[in-house]
């Protein structure tokens, strides 16, 4: 009798772990700066990523749903693997994660290692934050997909659009941070500046987010007297450098790429007029389409998508794709592998134009906005009167720079 | 010429607003020996009150409350918390203010949110004071200077011609003989710890207005104010102010030096060779100039551990 019970509860426990084993959801864990420094960051990636998962879940682009696991890497590279290690554990499918190239590149590494040492358990990077070029050159690998922007391509479209609207001038300065994203910045300047049509009148490197006295740069690029400054700096580092040049009276452009962080333009404030910023999305650059986005962005966060919400929605979007054109492997669970030979055909439309990303190296090809500080913008932000006015809206072909030759992508045979 | 004489201001003034940061540091660090690492948040505590002040109450009014309130903070947290752990050693108070230091960042982004506030200086004070090589000098800046200065003068007249000043000294040296002459120790500490506190956010309300006010003003001038403090010597006002200067001069000095060791090593024809090994001997030190003070800190840990002007304790 006792045997019969028994045997009995065992069959009732292995029908319930079968019906469970059918219903495996996709496991995206997010490895984001949701403490220390670069908090605020990390939370916008954080909301943009739930929101992009909003639609996913409605036309149910994958059965049996999606799950999204938070995890802190607080600001640090050496922390981020240990959570890359404990997301692995818990079973993610794919790992997104946006602030910092630093932390990106630890993980893309601690991934492509995962991956070697552990073929049909593989997970997808998907970075939709760290721009630096390696990520799609030395280090890119078939597991990476890049669904922001990167160095080059900015530029690209900052010089297309700064050019059109006359604002480059020929006299350019750089002036970045020393690591990989800045010293990438650095060199493109350079590399482009018979495309652009300038030459490089001086360069800065200076330590991360460490210096409070950006004065001494300021007489610095003073006596190179350039047009216009173009720098990859954020947070501090791009404030202080922005107010110690308006403080000192000098009268040069800016040219960033991470200027609409939130908080920035209310502590900058007048000064920073006139200076221009190359960005994934902006709800004025292309009419009806992107204000209804925005408007969506806001029903559902509360706010409108500011800084580097915007492509990290899409690159979500982009995961809807390819996972619409998969079906069940034969375990009922999601092929990793033939997720990634999906997303690398994937092309779809946008509110800013259409994306596409390249198979050569991973890279998205995705439409940028330059635009102005003016007060002319019909969104404000910072609860100031100032927003950023689109210059040019620059589509993904136009931006997009050649597959560098440093990418060899070892594929996977597509068994 | 330009850049020396623009190194020597920007560098001047840098290290008058470390100093008036730091001060209050050297005060605490020196007479009662507690490592307080939440020194730099007392400075942003100081900050976002001179922030809400100047949106409710005015600016001027803020560089009032900043001080009075920053040093309130610092007496309770000296009667309720350091008092209980002074009897296990420094360690332990060096743990207690670096929890505190959390605590006070965290509870100070609950309120006031994870982005950078809008604290800025009132509008008449926002102008050029002076045009040097066609750049404008801020007027701030030497505002911030001038705060600095009289907060020296302030300090060193009190501690050496007052008699408060002598218990403090006294108390530094010899605190059970000053005991047994009567004078309420705890009191005396818990004074000095609350004029540091309040000091910090004297230079949080000041500062605040020209820097970016924001989470991350505490770790920013968190390391560098104990630099500060062990370059200059344990206890030693001017010597704190020598360092400031010190470290403010080598910042911006090193900011436009585009030298590096291969270039050292070509003096003796060696330059070929060190550009070919590259790494740490073609590192210029322009982009290195925040890291300086570190080097400072350890040459004088290295030659002159007491600091520069320390007593030997």
């Amino acid at each position: 009798m006792r045997k019969l019970l028994s045997a009995l509860a065992l069959a009732g426990a292995g029908c319930l772990l079968a019906g469970e084993a059918m219903a495996e959801p996709v496991k995206l864990a997010i490895i984001e700066s949701l403490s220390g420094g670069q908090a605020a960051v990390g939370k916008m990636f954080l909301t943009a990523v739930n929101y992009g998962l909003i639609k996913l879940n409605n036309e149910k682009a994958w059965p049996d749903g999606f799950k999204l696991l938070e995890y802190d890497n607080q600001g640090g590279a050496s922390e981020a693997s240990d959570k890359v290690k404990a997301a692995i554990n818990d079973g993610a499918d794919i790992i997104i994660q946006g602030a910092s190239s630093a932390i990106g590149g630890q993980i893309t590494g601690d991934v492509l290692k995962h991956n070697l040492r552990n073929p049909g358990k593989e997970v997808i990077y998907l970075n939709v934050g760290a721009e630096a070029m390696e990520f799609t050159g030395p280090k890119c690998h078939f597991y990476h997909f890049r669904w922001n922007g990167n160095a080059e391509i900015r530029l690209r479209a900052m010089l297309l659009a700064m050019n059109d609207a006359n604002a480059l001038g020929k006299r350019v300065y750089v002036i970045g941070q020393n690591y990989s994203w800045g010293r990438d910045v650095q060199r493109l300047v350079h590399e482009y500046a018979s495309f652009g049509g300038y030459t490089v009148v001086g360069d800065i490197i200076h330590d991360v987010n460490k210096i409070q006295d950006f004065a001494p740069y300021v007489a610095k690029i003073k006596e190179a007297a350039p047009d216009t400054v173009i720098t990859g700096n954020w947070s501090s580092d791009l404030l202080l450098l922005m107010k110690a040049a308006g403080d000192a009276g000098l009268k040069v452009r800016f040219a960033s790429y991470w200027l609409d962080q939130p908080g920035n333009i209310a502590n900058a404030g007048a000064t920073a007029l006139g200076h221009y910023n190359v960005s994934s999305f902006n709800a004025e650059a292309n009419g009806e389409a992107t204000a209804a986005f925005a408007d969506d962005f806001k029903a559902k966060t509360g706010q409108y998508p500011v800084f580097v919400q915007g492509h990290t929605v899409h690159g979500i979007w982009g995961l809807g794709e390819a996972l619409r054109t998969l079906k069940l492997g034969p375990d009922g669970r999601l092929s990793v592998k033939q997720l990634a030979f999906a997303m690398e055909k994937v092309r779809f439309d946008t509110s800013m134009g259409e994306i596409a990303m390249r198979a050569e190296d991973h890279q998205a090809l995705l439409p940028l906005v330059v635009s102005v500080v003016s007060k002319d913008a019909k969104y404000k932000v910072d609860g100031t009167d100032m927003g950023f006015k689109p210059v040019r809206l620059i589509s993904g072909k136009e931006a997009a720079g050649p597959v560098q030759p440093s990418c060899n992508m070892e594929r996977p045979p597509a068994s | 010429m330009e850049f020396f004489v623009i190194s020597v201001l920007n560098g001047v003034v840098h290290g008058l607003l470390l100093f008036m940061v730091s001060a209050g540091l050297t005060l605490i660090f020196g007479m009662m020996g507690v490592l307080n690492f939440a020194h730099a948040w007392f400075y942003m505590i100081g900050a976002y009150i001179g922030f809400t002040c100047t949106r409710t109450i005015g600016f001027w009014p803020g560089l009032i409350a900043a001080p009075i309130i920053v040093g309130a903070c610092g007496v309770l947290i000296e009667r309720f918390m350091l008092r209980r752990v002074h009897r296990f050693g420094h360690a332990h108070e060096l743990l207690l203010t670096f929890g505190l230091a959390f605590i006070i960042e965290e509870v100070i982004k609950l309120f006031y949110g994870d982005f950078p506030v809008n604290y800025a200086m009132p509008l008449y004070m926002k102008f050029a004071a002076f045009t040097l090589y066609e750049i404008d000098y801020p007027f701030y800046r030497l505002f911030m200077g001038g705060v600095a200065i009289v907060i020296f003068a302030v300090l060193y007249l009190l501690l050496t011609r007052t008699r408060v000043g002598l218990i403090v000294r006294a108390a530094t040296h010899r605190p059970s003989m000053v005991e047994a002459l009567g004078h309420n120790l705890p009191v005396v500490f818990m004074g000095v710890f609350a004029v540091g506190a309040g000091l910090a956010g004297l230079a949080g309300a000041v500062a605040g207005a020209f820097f970016p006010t924001g989470p991350n003003m505490g770790v920013d001038f968190g390391t560098l104010v104990f630099v500060v403090v062990v370059v200059g010597g344990l206890g030693s006002l001017e010597g704190a102010l020598l360092a400031s200067l010190l470290i403010g001069l080598f910042m911006s000095f090193s900011v436009g030096f585009d030298g590096s060791l291969a270039d050292l090593l070509g003096l003796v024809g060696l330059s070929d060779w060190a550009h070919e090994v590259g790494g740490l001997l073609t590192l210029q030190l322009s982009t290195i100039a925040a890291s300086t003070p570190f080097l400072l800190m350890l040459l004088v840990l290295l030659f002159r551990p007491a600091g520069l002007l320390g007593d030997r304790q």
